[in-house]
């Protein structure tokens, strides 16, 4: 056992926890990697500090995990991309990394990220997990939240998980985009990224717990009226955000942050643009769409 | 003193007693009214019960009343007097509206944070809301308190956001719920109006934030950036320690200050009843006419 857990928050002690005893910059065992996973199974938000990683090891890492897929930015042509390929860049920087103008395209899109989402919920295999690794943050703000829809889940009246248990929502980036009244989008990749449909209340295969599954992304619910599913999911995520179902996480570079996709909420905060925040994130796909994944269970 | 006023909340609601609004009343006891509001910003009065006309009449005591928007709705047959808004889940014969109905839509609009008539030049100074038939359960009302959710910002924030003017769009709910049968009548009379962010109260001269779900973005930034800063302010504004839920008997008439307060009401089943009479009345100018003034 070479891992040593601190769980963050006493008063949820099976969320987020720090995890010393490993260097994941250089190869990891097959056993640990075991344990790494078992570890995020209970706690689903794991914090590495002073994980000191190239871009090179940080996806050697993830790749242990599954496979590692690329930023949906991609698909917009005359992308130009900073960063290993493989990698989502999570920072305010250009491809010469100066800091991103006022009103700079991704800027303003990244805004998004200040909403609640879970990552990549808008693809129809979502993601399973995102590792998050601080290269530079900035001298205030820009913290991370992470909300367990496990926990806000089981804190549901039973009335309420009865009606959401067979629903299923339309996630696009699209929707969350639109929220924040950024909608400057390409034909390709309005094309590309079509609304999919996701559960709303899902099983978590490694711990068997239920958990909701909802982000910003989420537009519509299937089978409802457009306002009335709106509201339904609005009063969900208002309910998943309550500060009981949140850990707080204040960057230190070479931080590298583990989070479980499938039964948790992420949002950055505010920070000062004028200051470097230099993240990168690589993103494991999850096994299959969730509704496929439910029946297969 | 005629009245008896309890706080329930203090400094932010007040349950008031000792006068039936139905019945003519002196001058005195409505000074001691708007002081009570000024003081508190959402009033209790329980066991009133009130026909419109009664509803009505007390009201203008208070000022200008407003019509109801629906008029801007020419397929809405109204149930109600047009100086009273008809806050129902019911049609012109009483029976309830079908699920998927604009009326219910439009309705659903009010489960989201807001202040009333912000999307007004000149928008509302108070709502009285008196409850004719409430559900068994579900339908509660709840206020934040945007002068504490002021006073608690940072010097910093505070500073960033003192002079921001807002748009406030009722069609901007679009982007909200996803509601877009608006008519041509609600989109010609009810265009983009300008809102100061910060507001200075005139009766005791308090500060206190002005935000609603009809807030669009923020004059001089960028749409993305404007709304994120008016999300933080919302979300800010509307923790528990701001806000006050109300769950409704028949027979209350609850009095709010449109100034200086968000409501939003909450779930309740869709097969009952709930009935409930708003009265609105107008503030004294557009919000960025009283700061120049002040």
């Amino acid at each position: 056992m070479p891992l040593t857990v601190k769980p963050k928050n006493p008063s949820n002690p099976l969320f987020a926890a720090e995890v010393t005893g490993v260097d994941l910059s250089q190869p990891v065992a097959d056993n640990v990697i075991i344990e790494i996973i078992a570890f995020m199974d209970i706690y689903a938000v794991g914090v590495f500090p002073g994980q000191k990683l190239s871009d090179e090891m940080q996806v050697a890492f993830s790749k242990c995990l599954g496979p590692v897929r690329p930023s949906r930015k991609n698909l917009r042509p005359g992308y130009k991309h900073r960063i290993d390929m493989q990698l989502s860049d999570v920072s305010n920087l250009t491809p010469g990394n100066e800091i991103r103008e006022h009103d700079d395209y991704y800027r303003l899109s990244d805004l998004g990220n200040r909403l609640w989402h879970t990552d990549s919920s808008f693809k129809a295999t979502p993601a399973m997990y995102s590792l998050l690794s601080a290269r530079k943050v900035p001298s205030w703000g820009g913290e991370t939240q992470f909300a367990d829809l496990r926990a806000a889940y089981d804190a549901l009246p039973e009335g309420k998980k009865k009606e959401i248990e067979d629903m299923i929502a339309m996630h696009a980036i699209m929707y969350s985009r639109e929220k924040v009244g950024f909608t400057d989008f390409m034909q390709a990749e309005r094309d590309l990224q079509p609304p999919v449909p996701q559960l709303i209340v899902r099983t978590h295969p490694g711990s068997g717990r239920k958990t909701l599954y909802l982000a910003a992304h989420a537009g519509e619910v299937v089978g409802m009226p457009l306002p009335e599913g709106r509201i339904l999911l609005l009063d969900l995520i208002d309910h998943a955000t309550q500060p009981q179902f949140i850990y707080t996480h204040n960057w230190n570079v070479d931080d590298l942050v583990i989070w479980d996709d499938r039964c948790t909420m992420h949002r950055a905060r505010e920070f000062d643009m004028n200051e470097v925040r230099d993240m990168r994130r690589a993103t494991v796909q999850d096994v299959a769409p969730t509704i496929e994944q439910e029946k297969a269970g | 003193m005629a009245l008896t006023i309890k706080a329930l909340n203090p400094g932010f609601v007040a349950k008031v007693t000792g006068v039936s609004l139905g019945e003519p009343f002196g001058e005195e006891v409505l000074a001691e009214i708007v002081s009570a509001i000024d003081n508190y910003a959402v009033c209790i009065f329980p066991d009133q019960p009130l026909t419109d006309e009664r509803q009505l009449s007390f009201s203008a005591r208070l000022g200008p009343l407003e019509t109801t928007r629906r008029v801007n709705r020419a397929d809405f047959k109204h149930r109600l007097d047009t100086r009273v808004t008809d806050v129902s889940n019911l049609d012109e014969n009483n029976c309830l509206v079908a699920r998927d109905s604009d009326r219910r839509m439009i309705a659903m609009s009010n489960r989201l944070w807001h202040t009333d008539s912000s999307f007004k030049k000149t928008p509302a100074k108070y709502s009285l809301l008196s409850a004719r038939a409430i559900p068994s359960e579900g339908g509660e009302t709840q206020f934040a308190d945007l002068r504490a959710a002021y006073n608690a910002l940072t010097e910093k924030k505070k500073q960033e956001i003192d002079d921001l003017i807002v748009m406030h769009w009722l069609t901007h709910l679009r982007s909200k719920t996803g509601f877009d049968h608006f008519t041509e009548a609600e989109r010609a009379v009810e265009p983009p109006m300008p809102q100061v962010l910060v507001r200075t109260l005139p009766g005791l001269g308090r500060k206190t934030l002005y935000l609603a779900a009809h807030a669009d973005h923020v004059i001089g930034m960028p749409v993305p950036e404007g709304r994120m800063l008016l999300m933080d302010l919302m979300e800010h504004a509307t923790q528990p320690e701001f806000v006050h839920t109300h769950t409704w008997r028949v027979n209350d008439l609850v009095i709010w200050d449109d100034r200086c307060t968000m409501h939003r009401v909450r779930e309740f089943g869709i097969t009952e009843v709930r009935d409930m009479h708003r009265t609105t009345v107008s503030d004294v100018g557009p919000t960025i006419d009283q700061a120049r003034v002040a």
